[in-house]
This record gives structure tokens, C-alpha cells and sequence, in this order.
């Protein structure tokens, strides 16, 4: 049943990348809106599978085909793959009904139908890494995703900047293929089959060599630091709705691939999971404080994702701690704190995506000191993202503080069980650094909201914006109410699934805040006087009240990015020239201040630098002459024939 | 959900929305008599509050829903907050409520609010006021959530309800170290309800705007709202200092004797407390505001040299 | 005589006094009271003697509090806020090396690494108390920190008040690890040490840096009514 109703999914879905296909050479719109349905409809369907299987916990296997002995085309469906069917459907869906609108409004004509083809491509390549019951298959589909995606991120390429931003995401996401690879080839030597089943010998380097490579390549496409730099270059140029299906979606198929290797396949040690720790802490702290110097706010909700990325990371760390310690009430919370979480975030990341989308529509700008005073321009799309906004700032009752805290109670559960008190020091510090994190993206979140949406219009462009149309704001508003409803209703939904969870039942907590809200209201509209007035606002005595007095994003910033100077390391250059010798008659002059890209400056370009410079050097070898190649076919013949006669 | 814990709702909330003004007031009295004033009466915030609630609301032109329903949300989140510190009586825990860090996480959730009709009016008080009070926010934070962690770690419950019941039961000062956590704790009252050194609660010019700066848009019974959840944001933290440290008179099994005599205690304590939080304000300047980075290391230094001594000794 | 629970509870606040006590050394940009401070911390260090010497009875302990008492809490005290008064310097602002934030987080991860080497190395010897043994580690801690103060200090003041911290940390290792004899002898001919550096330093100008010692040693300059710089 359950495997009926996938497959009639993954056709429909099939239907919907053949369709434009077929119809590139026309530029009709009921086309695209066929594609784009039919993805709609199989994400409802493949919702309902996941649900299924999340509920009744059966677990199913399914061969489709066989390419030769030991290399299968199958399929596994268990809780695990269920949580991230219901991400991918969710998503997708909802970015399907946004995109019946949005994507009139993008230009090259018949590109478009590409663009609906490339989408429903990119979400059947994801559904079918996360089904696969073998490596082979894995790596099959998760190599289909990167170059789906890589097509959808070079939608336009006309832009200089969307050509730069589609490299640099290529050469990753082929980096991360790379060592995916290498891991699952050194686990083809060590166990000899490609199935995913738990590898024997447990602490040999082979297998650790497998674990760092399969660590490495997850991380890469995750967007952890610091291999995070293709995140922020690549979201903001993509189309709205693609980045809300990469930033929501694809960064937790990379999360489902580590996940699975480590639940299923190998049996982790303790280092491993400080590793993950480690790594996943360092990620949130730097992606939310690199995203409140942002001004675009793509590139804002970009660094976002790296954060909460991080959270993810914390949650899966402690797991394996947990685990190696066999503390087994914990490694179960913290391991479904991160899978909440990984869901909670793609809901309301793409919620976000998407609004950010018709605020960008609206505002033809991605610049936030642009734009202002749009929540009476826009009301539906306000109310949306501010709805992203506390989800995303985990405040209670929504769903980000529906996970965090599962995080926050295994952290303060774990420090009176673990008995290593060096081990006590490094959670209490990660933990510090986790609460950090949280209230700095609650900062991040309130100068966005503030500067996009409160106040008076910045430019001409926002001061005239208009609503978008329906589909623009169903899409969203479905994200939206799952966000609330997620969030509320948390502890009845752990309880459905057959966990009872120590944290606190939110939906109580909601009804307590509505009852008071609504006593506070009742009491007032007794006691207090009703008479209300509108005036303009204290302008120091100026006339008028001008956006240039407003406080501008970079302004709200500044305090935290002073605090935390030493880490954004800013590099103040300033050059003089003088009419005279003594350089004392100043001619002109010229003075920076940039924030230094140290990933970028420190890591990368050296790397790629050194690359190409080997690269020059091996493609001599290949210089073209006849002459050299034939030199290269004697040489290795005799080198034959001395092989022949002496050893073997 | 037994009678008790339904009494214990009602009793709560009308034992903090009727005590939070004479706390506010008595901290401005002692002030004000350090200074060598006689001060404003104690029953002034109650005179204050009723008065504004007679006066008209005025929003600015450019402000949107985001002003008009911030502080009904303000009151009604810390009413629920309040609702997680017993005061007097300490029933059984229900539904998770008591969770410490759902406790930090909804007073969080009115600093959001707050900060958001900051930026609403388009002034650039309210703007700075915001900017202001999420990064002090932001940088308290670990020092908040280890000093509720080393919390967790003494009386092993993450239930406030569990842990004052602990410290009811075993009497005055069972852990020395509580003394040290009764300082950090200090130190987080004084930075979460903007007192000095880090903001001052009585003036209203941007140099000293933090709270402040993020309320002066608002007006009548908006304003009342608001400095009522101020109020009650201090006596919670109040309470939470003082049923840690110095529990006599906490209840746990519901009477009418000795509900009276708890309330009683409590505002002697509470009282005494305001005095002292009143004579240390008074007993310095307000700091720089990049000057506040270097204190909160220093109380993260300390919070995290406390949880090295209970967890190493 | 006293219930040990009790005691030990107490030590572990006035360890927890003094470590904050160096951090503040550490970290305060604010001369006037780094005096009194050091004073404090030498007070709670006489506090701790008194509540061994109430534990075990060894009258070497009340000889050492005693000591300690005059010569830190009350003579070397003075005689620098009277140098202070004359030389009338309120700030210190310049920092080598670290910043006040940086050198906080280091002590930490010193105290850190300071158990670490300790326990690894005190496994072998039993019967130590674990109270003994933290007194062993925040002893050292202190003498680093102390250390710490002096290079990353420019003020010839503070590097003095950083060194006699690190003598501070050295009597906290002694009160709680070695055998009692021999601190006393090590106390005297420390403060004697540092009686003649007061001294030596004192004729030449507390508010310089050692950069300008050199110069202001050949001129025995007195400071009249000008402010330092």
C-alpha cells in the first residue's frame, strides 16, 4: 500500500519534469501550471506516506531493479527516511502553489518551463536519496540532486554574480560528491557489500577514515563552517522559491546522509560525537553572528540556515555522546531534538525564503536599507514572516522553541549524568555558546523585521510596493500554520509517535498566554479609558518625519558587531597622495573599512590557488606534440616487458 | 489538574500584579533617600498606573499592529511567566509549567515584542532603545543559562516548582555554594530589569535608553501595561533569588494560616531585598555601554568558576 | 570542632573570593582600588589559615596568618597607596599582549588545564582530601594568574601588584600541600625581596614603564604637583 501509493507519487512527479519538457518550445503558461500542480499533488501524496509510516513505525523494503549482482536500484522506508519524505513534502508543495505565481514574474520566456521542470527533478532526485536501501543507489540520486540544482541555481545566468555564485556551488557540491564517494568505496573494501547494514569491525582506520571522508562531504553540502561559503553566494542568487527548497530541504538531505551512516551503519565512538559537537557550535555561533552584518536579506537568511544547521549538529554531537556512553534516555532525546528541529527549520526557513521572495518581487531590491514600511503596503506578507520571524527566534509556544528546548533539557539533564567532569566543562561551554546563538538570532530577526517591514518607506520602490497575488501568499500561509500548529501541539505529536517527552506540553502554555492576553484586554476594556488618537511621533522638532531619521539595519547592528569585533575582524586601509614630497599638501585620498572574508581570503582562494597551480603543472604532460605521446607508449612498454621478465 | 494547582493560579497572579508596584516604589524610596530626598510615596506606582489607565492612547502615524497589540502580549506572557515562580505556595508541577528555561524563554518573548514596537513608531530613541536591548540581551545570555544550569545541577530538577520545594524542605542554606549562585543571580536581576550600572530605570534621555528608549512611544493604558510587566519582571526575579536562598515561610500543602503568613514573609523579604537593590544602585554610576561586555565577562567568569568548584570539589 | 561539611563549604566560597579577587587584578583598568583589592585577597588567604588552624590545631598556621596579617593586609598596602597619593596616577590603560576579556577566558582554560596535569599526576598518591587538592590547583592558578598581570601590564605598579599575587598563589599552594616548616622561612625571604624592589622602585618614579627606567634612573626625579601621563 505503502509502496503503491510511492510509486504513483514518483510518477506523477515524473509527469510533472516531462510535461514542460516536452512543451519547451511554447511559452504558454497552463503548462507550467500542469508541472507545478502535478508536483503539488505528489508531495500530498508522498506527505500522507510519510505520515503513514511515521504513526504505524512498519518498516518497508522494496527492490525495483537490478543492474547486476550486489548493485540494486531499492528502496528502505523507515521512521528515519519518513521524517525527512514529510521535509521534502511539505516543502516542496507549498513552494509549488508559490510558484504558479511567482514564476510569471521571472524573466526568460521559455526558460520558465525548464525552471518548473528542473524543480519537480530536484525534489524526485531528493525523495529518492533518502528511500535508498544501498550506497550505490545514494550516491546515484544524491549526484542527480547536485546537478539539479546547480542547474536550477544558474536560472539566471546572464548575472555576473549568479554565474560566480553557480562556480564556486558547483566545485563544492562536486567536493562533497568526492568524499561521499571516497567513504562509501573505503566501506565497499572493509564490509564488501553495499548495503547499509552495521559494519562489523568497529574501530579499524579504514572505518574511521570512512567515517571522517562521509563526515567531511555531509558537511560540505550542509554548510557547516568552514566549509560554509557557498551558501551565502548561492541562496541569494537563485530564484525565491529554489532557495526556499535548498536552504529548507537540501541542507537536510545532507543531514539524513550523516544520520544514517550513523545509526545504521557504523557504531560511533566518543570522539566522533565531540567532533560533530564541536563542529555543530562552532557553525551557530559564526552563522548568526556573520548574519547580523548582512544587509541582503537573502544572504541574512543564508547564514541563518548555517546557524540552525549547527543546532542540528549540536543535537546529532550530544546523540552520540550520549550513546557512547550508554546513556540511552538521552542520545533518543537529544537525537529527536535534532530531527525536530531539522523539520521546524525547513518549515519556517522556507516560509521565510518565500516571503523574502515577494518582499524582493514587490521592492525590486534585496537590499533591506531599501525597503521599510511594508507592513501597510503588504499585511498578509507581513503577518507571514513575522510568524517566520518568532518561529525562527525560538520563542514559545512556536515550533522553534518546541526544539530547542529538547536540546537545552538534554544538555542541563546530561550535566549531573556524565561522569567525566572535563566532559561536564565542555557541555556547560557548548551550552553557553548555544544560548548565545539563540539570543543573537533573535536580534538578527528583529533588526530584519524591523527594517523590512516597520517604519517609513526607504526608497520610492517600497513606498508604492503592492500586495502579491493569492497563490504568493496561500504557498506561505499553509508553512505558516504548520509552524503554530507544530509548535503547539509538540507533546500531543511526540506522544502520537510513541515517545513521552520531558518538556513542557506547549499547548497548555498557549492556551495560558491566550487566557491571560484575553483577561488583561477584558479588565482594561473595564477600568481604562477608550478614547484613542493618532499623532506624529517625537522628531527632536524637526517638521516632518523624514525615513533618513529612522534607525537604519547596519545602525541596529552596530552595538553587537562592536562587541564582537576581533571576529569580524574589520581591515581599515587608507591611502594619501600629496601634491608635494614632503607629503605635506594632501592631493586626494582614499579609506576603507571592509569586514574581512577570512574563509574566503584565508582558506579558500589559497587552496585554490595551490590547486591550480598543480593543475598547470600535471597538464604538461599533456602538451599536445605527437611526438611526446608516442614517447609515452614506448616507455611504458618497455616498462612492460622488465616487469615480465623480472618479477613476474 | 487538581483544585490546588487551579487555587494556586489564581492566588499567584493576584499576590504579583497586587505586590510588583511596592517593590518598584520602595527601590525609587531608598533611592531617593540616599540622595537626601524624601522621595515619592510608596503607594506612588499604584497612583501612577491608575492614572494612566485614564488617559487616551495615542499611536504614531507611521506605526502599525505591531505597537497596538505589544502590550497586551507584554502583561499577558509575564502573567504567565508569573505563573511559573510560586511566591508563596508550591503546588505539584502540571503540564511542564515551571520549566526554568521556558520560564527564560517567555520573558524573552516580551523583550521581542517590546523591541519590535521600539522600532515601530519610526523614532530613533525607539531604535536605539531596541538595538541596545538585544544585544545586552544577547550577552547575558550564557551567563543566564549557566547560572540556571549550575541551578539545575544543585537541586537535580529543572522544575522551579521541585526546586524550591528542595530548598523548602532542607532548611536555610543546605549548599554553601548557594551563596555564590545567590550573587550571579543578583547580577542577572540587575542586568534583566535595566538597573544600574547598566541602564537607569528613572531617566528617560538616549544616553541612558535602554528599557526606556523602547517604551516611549507608548501611552495611557498602553504604558500602564508595560511598566506593570516591568514591575512584575523584577519581583519574579526577586522571588526567584529570594526562595532560593532564604525559603522560610514557602508552603507546600495549602492552608489558610499558612498562606497568610507565607504572603507576609514574602513582602518582608521581598522588601528587604528592594533596599538592597536599592542601596547598590545607588552606590555607583552608570557604565558606559561598551563598557558593559567587560562586566558581563567578569559574571560569566564568575557563574562559570562557580559550576568548576561544584563540579571538580 | 567545627561540622567539616560546614568548613568545607566555606573554603570552597573564599577560593571562589580569591580567584575573582585575581581576576579582577586581571582585568580592572582602575589603580585606586587595586590596592585594597590585593588587600582583600591577602585578608581572605588569612581567613583560610585561621579556618585550618581551627581544623587542625597547629599553632604554625596562627603564626602564619599573623604574618601574613601585618605584613600584607596592613604594611605593603600602605606603603603603596602613600607612594599612590604622591604620585597621584588613577588609570592603566595600556595592555600588552592581551585585552582584559582575552586574559578572563585564558584563566579559565588555565584552571582548566592546571586540574588536568594535577590529577594525572596526584593519582599516585592517595590520602589527599579533595579539598587539599583543589587548594593545590587554585594556588597555582593564582600564581599564573599573578604571572599573567605582569607581562601583559605596562605599568611598573601593576607588574608589582601582579608579583605579589604570584606570592600570594605560592602561600595558597603551601597552606594546603607542603609541610609547614618551610613556608615560613619562604614567606620572610620573599617579603624582604620585595621590600627592597618597593624600595629600588620607589626612588625612581612608581606611574613608569620599565622603558623609562633607564632614563629616570640616572636623574632621581621626585614627582611634584603634575599628574602622571
Amino acid at each position: 500500500m505503502i509502496v503503491q501509493l510511492f510509486w504513483l507519487s514518483l510518477v506523477i512527479l515524473a509527469a510533472g519534469i516531462l510535461i514542460p519538457l516536452i512543451t519547451s518550445g511554447f511559452d504558454q503558461r497552463i503548462f507550467r501550471q500542469i508541472s507545478l500542480v502535478c508536483t503539488g499533488i505528489s508531495s500530498l501524496l508522498l506527505a500522507a506516506v510519510s505520515l503513514v509510516i511515521l504513526v504505524t513505525g512498519e518498516i518497508t523494503s522494496y527492490t525495483a531493479y537490478q543492474f547486476f549482482p550486489g548493485f540494486t536500484l531499492s528502496f528502505f522506508f523507515d521512521r528515519l527516511a519518513a521524517v525527512f519524505l514529510l521535509i521534502i513534502a511539505m516543502v516542496a508543495g507549498c513552494v509549488a502553489i508559490y510558484s504558479t505565481e511567482y514564476i510569471e514574474y521571472l524573466a526568460g520566456a521559455k526558460r520558465r518551463n525548464l525552471l518548473c521542470a528542473g524543480t519537480a527533478l530536484f525534489t524526485l532526485a531528493m525523495v529518492l536519496v533518502v528511500v535508498s536501501a544501498n550506497t550505490f543507489s545514494f550516491v546515484l540520486f544524491w549526484e542527480l540532486m547536485a546537478a539539479g540544482s546547480f542547474i536550477l541555481v544558474m536560472y539566471d545566468y546572464s548575472l555576473g554574480e549568479t554565474t560566480k555564485a553557480g562556480i564556486f556551488y558547483f566545485v563544492m557540491t562536486q567536493l562533497s560528491t568526492l568524499f561521499v564517494l571516497l567513504g562509501i568505496i573505503t566501506l565497499f573494501v572493509v564490509t564488501g557489500s553495499s548495503a547499509m547494514v552495521p559494519v562489523p569491525d568497529g574501530s579499524s582506520p579504514l572505518v574511521t577514515l570512512a567515517f571522517i571522508a562521509l563526515f567531511i562531504g555531509f558537511s560540505i553540502k550542509a554548510g557547516i563552517i568552514p566549509f560554509h561559503k557557498w551558501l551565502p553566494y548561492a541562496h541569494p542568487a537563485s530564484p525565491s522559491p529554489i532557495s526556499a527548497l535548498m536552504s529548507g530541504v537540501m541542507l537536510k538531505i545532507a543531514v539524513y546522509g550523516i544520520l544514517r551512516f550513523l545509526l545504521n551503519v557504523f557504531t560511533p565512538e566518543l570522539w566522533w560525537g565531540v567532533l560533530i559537537l564541536l563542529a555543530g557550535t562552532i557553525s551557530a555561533v559564526l552563522g548568526i553572528i556573520y548574519a547580523l552584518k548582512e544587509h541582503d536579506v537573502k544572504g541574512m537568511l543564508a547564514y541563518s540556515s548555517i546557524e540552525n544547521i549547527g543546532i542540528i549538529f549540536i543535537g546529532i554531537g550530544l546523540s552520540v555522546i550520549f550513546t557512547a556512553y550508554h546513556l540511552t534516555d538521552l542520545a533518543t532525546l537529544s537525537l529527536l531534538g535534532a530531527l525536530f528541529h531539522s523539520l521546524n527549520h525547513a518549515l519556517f526557513k522556507s516560509l521565510l525564503f518565500l516571503t523574502s521572495g515577494s518582499v524582493v518581487h514587490a521592492t525590486h531590491t534585496r537590499d533591506i536599507e531599501h525597503m521599510g514600511g511594508l507592513v501597510h503596503r503588504m499585511p498578509w506578507t507581513a503577518v507571514l514572516f513575522f510568524i517566520g520571524a518568532v518561529a525562527i527566534s525560538a520563542l514559545p509556544p512556536l515550533n522553534g522553541f518546541a526544539s530547542e528546548i529538547l536540546i537545552y533539557v538534554s544538555f542541563f539533564s546530561s550535566v549531573a549524568v556524565v561522569a567525566d567532569p572535563l566532559f561536564k566543562v565542555l557541555l556547560f561551554i557548548c551550552l553557553a555558546l548555544f544560548a548565545l546563538t539563540s539570543a543573537l538570532s533573535a536580534a538578527c530577526f528583529v533588526k530584519a523585521y524591523g527594517s523590512i517591514f516597520l517604519a517609513l518607506p526607504r526608497s520610492p520602490e517600497s513606498a508604492v510596493a503592492r500586495e502579491v497575488p493569492l497563490a504568493m501568499l496561500i504557498g506561505p500561509a499553509i508553512l505558516a500554520a504548520a509552524c503554530i500548529l507544530v509548535g503547539l501541539f509538540s507533546f500531543q505529536l511526540f506522544s502520537l509517535v510513541g515517545f513521552t517527552l520531558p518538556v513542557p506540553d506547549l499547548l497548555a502554555i498557549g492556551l495560558l498566554l491566550l487566557l491571560m492576553t484575553a483577561l488583561a484586554y477584558v479588565v482594561l476594556w473595564f477600568t481604562a479609558s477608550h478614547k484613542v488618537r493618532t499623532s506624529g511621533t517625537w522628531g527632536c522638532g524637526t517638521y516632518s518625519q523624514e525615513p533618513v531619521t529612522e534607525y537604519t539595519g547596519h545602525g541596529f547592528s552596530e552595538p553587537i558587531v562592536t562587541i564582537f569585533s576581533p571576529i569580524y575582524m574589520t581591515k581599515k586601509t587608507s591611502t594619501w597622495t600629496f601634491f608635494d614630497r614632503e607629503n605635506c599638501i594632501f592631493e586626494s585620498g582614499n579609506a576603507e573599512i571592509r569586514l574581512m572574508k577570512i574563509f574566503e581570503e584565508y582558506l579558500y582562494l589559497p587552496v585554490s590557488h595551490a590547486a591550480t597551480i598543480a593543475g598547470v603543472r600535471i597538464a604538461k604532460i599533456q602538451n599536445g606534440c605527437l611526438d611526446t605521446y608516442l614517447l609515452y607508449v614506448f616507455v611504458t612498454v618497455i616498462t612492460l616487458i622488465v616487469i615480465l621478465g623480472w618479477f613476474a | 489538574m487538581s483544585a490546588d494547582f487551579i487555587l494556586y493560579l489564581i492566588i499567584n497572579t493576584l499576590i504579583v500584579v497586587l505586590v510588583s508596584p511596592l517593590f518598584v516604589s520602595l527601590v525609587k524610596k531608598v533611592k531617593a533617600w540616599t540622595q537626601g530626598r524624601r522621595g515619592p510615596s510608596v503607594f506612588q506606582t499604584y497612583f501612577t498606573l491608575i492614572k494612566l489607565l485614564k488617559k487616551e492612547v495615542i499611536y504614531a502615524t507611521g506605526s502599525s499592529w505591531v505597537m497596538r497589540i505589544t502590550p497586551l502580549v507584554n502583561i499577558g506572557a509575564l502573567l504567565v511567566a508569573a505563573l511559573f515562580v510560586p511566591l508563596a505556595f508550591v503546588p505539584e508541577p502540571v503540564a511542564g509549567i515551571g520549566n526554568i528555561i521556558l520560564f527564560l524563554y517567555l520573558l524573552a518573548l516580551a523583550k521581542f515584542f517590546m523591541a519590535l514596537a521600539g522600532l515601530d513608531a519610526g523614532s530613533s530613541f525607539g531604535g536605539m532603545g531596541s538595538s541596545r536591548e538585544m544585544s545586552i540581551s544577547a550577552i547575558i545570555e550564557p551567563t543566564t543559562v549557566i547560572v540556571f544550569a549550575a541551578l539545575a545541577f544543585v537541586f537535580k530538577s529543572l522544575n522551579i516548582f521541585d526546586m524550591f520545594a528542595t530548598s523548602a524542605t532542607s532548611g536555610f542554606l543546605s549548599t554553601p555554594t548557594l551563596i555564590l549562585i545567590g550573587i550571579s543571580l543578583f547580577i542577572i536581576l540587575i542586568v534583566e530589569t535595566s538597573r544600574i550600572p547598566v541602564d537607569n530605570p528613572e531617566t528617560h534621555l538616549e544616553l541612558t535608553m535602554i528599557h526606556e528608549g523602547m517604551i516611549l512611544e507608548q501611552s495611557g493604558r498602553n504604558l500602564a501595561l508595560m511598566e506593570l510587566s516591568a514591575a512584575i519582571k523584577l519581583t519574579l526575579l526577586m522571588a526567584l533569588l529570594i526562595n532560593l536562598i532564604v525559603p522560610f515561610g514557602l508552603i507546600t500543602v495549602l492552608s489558610a494560616a499558612g498562606l497568610v503568613a507565607a504572603i507576609i514573609l514574602f513582602l518582608i523579604k521581598g522588601s528587604i531585598l528592594s533596599v538592597i537593590i536599592g542601596l547598590f544602585e545607588s552606590s555607583m554610576a552608570k557604565m558606559r555601554f561598551f563598557r558593559l561586555p567587560s562586566l558581563f565577562a567578569m559574571a560569566f567568569f564568575f557563574s562559570t568558576l562557580i559550576i568548576i568548584i561544584e563540579v571538580f570539589a | 570542632m567545627i561540622d567539616p561539611a560546614y568548613v568545607e563549604g566555606f573554603v570552597k566560597i573564599l577560593f571562589v573570593c580569591v580567584i575573582v579577587t585575581a581576576a579582577y587584578i586581571i582585568s580592572t583598568r582602575n589603580l585606586l582600588t587595586l590596592v585594597s583589592v590585593y588587600a582583600a585577597q591577602s585578608f581572605i588567604l588569612v581567613l583560610m589559615a585561621l579556618t585550618l588552624w581551627a581544623v587542625e590545631g597547629s599553632p604554625v598556621l596562627l603564626a602564619i596568618a599573623g604574618i601574613t596579617f601585618l605584613s600584607k593586609v596592613l604594611i605593603i598596602p600602605y606603603f603603596i597607596t602613600s607612594i599612590q597619593e604622591k604620585i597621584r596616577i588613577k588609570r592603566d590603560l595600556r595592555f600588552h599582549f592581551l585585552s582584559p576579556t582575552t586574559s578572563l577566558i585564558i584563566s579559565i582554560g588555565l584552571m582548566l588545564v592546571i586540574y588536568i596535569a594535577l590529577s594525572r599526576i596526584a593519582q599516585e598518591t592517595t590520602g589527599t582530601s579533595s579539598l587539599f587538592f583543589f587548594g593545590a590547583v587554585i594556588g597555582i592558578s593564582l600564581m599564573m594568574m599573578g604571572m599573567m598581570v605582569t607581562f601583559s601590564r605596562k605599568r611598573a605598579i601593576t607588574k608589582v601588584l601582579g608579583y605579589l599575587t604570584m606570592e600570594n598563589g605560592v602561600l595558597l599552594f603551601g597552606l594546603f600541600v607542603t609541610e609547614l616548616p618551610f613556608i615560613i622561612e619562604f614567606l620572610i625571604i620573599i617579603d624582604l625581596i620585595i621590600l627592597v624592589l618597593l624600595t629600588t622602585i620607589l626612588t625612581v618614579g612608581l606611574d613608569s614603564t620599565l622603558e623609562e627606567y633607564h632614563q629616570r634612573i640616572h636623574r632621581f626625579y621626585l614627582w611634584e604637583d603634575e599628574e602622571a601621563p
